[in-house]
């Protein structure tokens, strides 16, 4: 049932889509931002390590420490909305959010919906599977189980990429996606870099290996269209902190390591 | 990692606990005192409310929770209404729960056999003195069971809230489970509380069934 739900909701975003694009032009995010001194962010709460919750259920990750890198930039206070994947565009499209981070990659689609700053973390997608498992490319996925989060980067770009015959199994966050991996359920997992050195590192019997790249694609900040003064303000706020590698410090507390090579800007 | 202790588990997924437990209220009072009105309309020989009733209902009980919920909460902000997340639960649970209790009670009041209406109205009662003394009393020992059968689902119903926002119970649980990794401990307590929740009520549904069984016979 939650399968036919999640349809139906999809089809109702996208459905209100226009209703979307036809709201008139308000007032700049920035000047409304720097006027009431506080900046909301939607943040990651399932996505470690990018985001997950401490002890009292607080997010912290590697998006929480750019938020709070960002907050203080401006020299405002900052307020964290935990989003999933499924609801962060909307939070941020009906303006109940001035930013997301929350590992957000950029494609085409989405840049029809929203628009992004410079890049401010590493990331790829790729199909890890066990060892014993024989897939080199997509081809190879033909009659094979894989397990998606449903809605990230990876659903959309594994259902192009996908041959027919293969079985897709979607689920409603990353942690259930991995779960269903180590639980066997499904024998391959399309994820981030990230989450697979978490399945690595807690050393299951299923032990992934990368079998081919799905993507690069680097994490964004999203924000609304239309917004150039916050886009420029908060893409000047990245720059600074890739030079003066408070960026790369947070890199090295989440990622266990700094920041290499170049992000797009 | 942070590192969760039992006791940092079980205490996130109490307080958690209390968001369901004021979700439910809410769509329980909310729906009870709608549904009311929705089943009144329903069973009305004015075929305006009538067919009103009918195609809320039909709407409601035809649409999933989580796109009612999810339409409350960013469809209204669509339209320049920015409702906050507990109002707009409060809306969604409430035009949900109406939708099938009304549709459940209309269920009793129409099982309760046409001879009842006869007799009473052979007696000379007025509507409204049918239903109160005649047919409400015994539709309502009817509903007690599918009532609460209900109910239960609307407790576990309120884990959608989660998609505007709300951290209850499943969603506390998810968290949490992501962060320690031990699915089988966060996700079995977290059953545990939901069991803890339905079955209290389960209790008091056999225990008004016999009650008003009870009085039947004296």
């Amino acid at each position: 049932m939650p399968l036919s739900r999640r349809s139906i909701l999809l089809a109702a975003i996208v459905a209100a889509a226009p209703l979307f694009a036809a709201l008139p032009a308000h007032a700049d995010a920035l000047d409304d931002i720097l006027k009431t001194k506080v900046i909301r962010i939607a943040v990651p709460q399932d996505f470690p390590p990018f985001g997950s919750v401490g002890t009292d259920l607080k997010p912290v990750g590697y998006d929480i420490d750019t938020a709070q890198l960002i907050a203080d930039k401006l020299k405002v206070k900052l307020e964290l909305v935990p989003v999933t994947s499924a609801n962060r565009l909307p939070y941020l499209q009906t303006k109940k959010v001035d930013l997301v981070i929350s590992s957000l990659g950029k494609n085409a689609e989405r840049e029809k919906a929203i628009a992004f700053t410079a890049a401010y973390a590493p990331f790829f997608s790729g199909v890890f599977a066990p060892a014993k498992t024989a897939v080199k490319s997509a081809a190879d996925l033909k009659g094979k189980t894989i397990g998606v989060t449903r809605g990230a980067l990876e659903d959309l770009e594994l259902t192009k990429i996908a041959p027919e015959g293969t079985d897709i199994k979607r689920f409603e966050d990353n942690n259930t996606t991995m779960t269903a991996f180590l639980s066997g359920q499904t024998e391959l997992i399309a994820t981030g870099n990230v989450v697979a050195a978490a399945i690595i590192a807690r050393n299951p019997p299923n032990k992934p290996e990368t079998k081919f790249i799905i993507k690069e694609s680097p994490c964004y900040i999203g924000l609304n269209k239309d917004e150039p003064k916050l886009q420029a303000e908060v893409n000047k706020i990245i720059v600074a902190a890739k030079a003066d590698g408070s960026l790369s410090k947070i890199s090295q507390k989440w990622l266990g390591q700094p920041l290499t090579g170049d992000l797009p800007s | 990692m942070v590192q969760f202790t039992f006791w940092d588990i079980l205490r996130n997924l109490l307080l958690a606990a209390q968001w369901t437990v004021l979700l439910s209220l809410i769509a329980f009072v909310g729906g009870a005192v709608v549904g009311l009105i929705v089943c009144v309309a329903r069973i009305s020989k004015n075929p305006g409310p009538r067919w009103a009733a009918r195609i809320y209902i039909e709407v409601l009980q035809g649409t999933p929770l989580l796109m009612q919920l999810f339409l409350c909460f960013f469809g209204l902000s669509l339209i320049g209404l920015n409702v906050p997340p507990l109002a707009a639960a409060a809306i969604a649970l409430t035009l949900y729960t109406s939708a099938f209790l009304g549709e459940i009670w209309r269920g009793c009041v129409e099982a309760i056999s046409k001879g009842q209406w006869e007799a009473s109205a052979s007696l000379a009662l007025t509507y409204p003195e049918q239903m109160r003394y005649v047919i409400l009393p015994q539709a309502l020992r009817i509903a007690v069971a599918p009532t609460v059968g209900f109910a239960v689902q609307v407790v576990k119903g309120t884990a959608l809230a989660s998609i505007i926002g709300f951290v209850e119970l499943t969603k506390a649980g998810t968290m949490i489970n992501n962060a320690t990794f031990q699915s089988f401990l966060v996700y079995g307590l977290v059953a545990l509380l939901y069991f803890a929740l339905c079955f209290p009520l389960s209790l008091l549904s056999r225990r008004l069934e016999r009650r008003l069984n009870v009085a039947r016979a004296s």
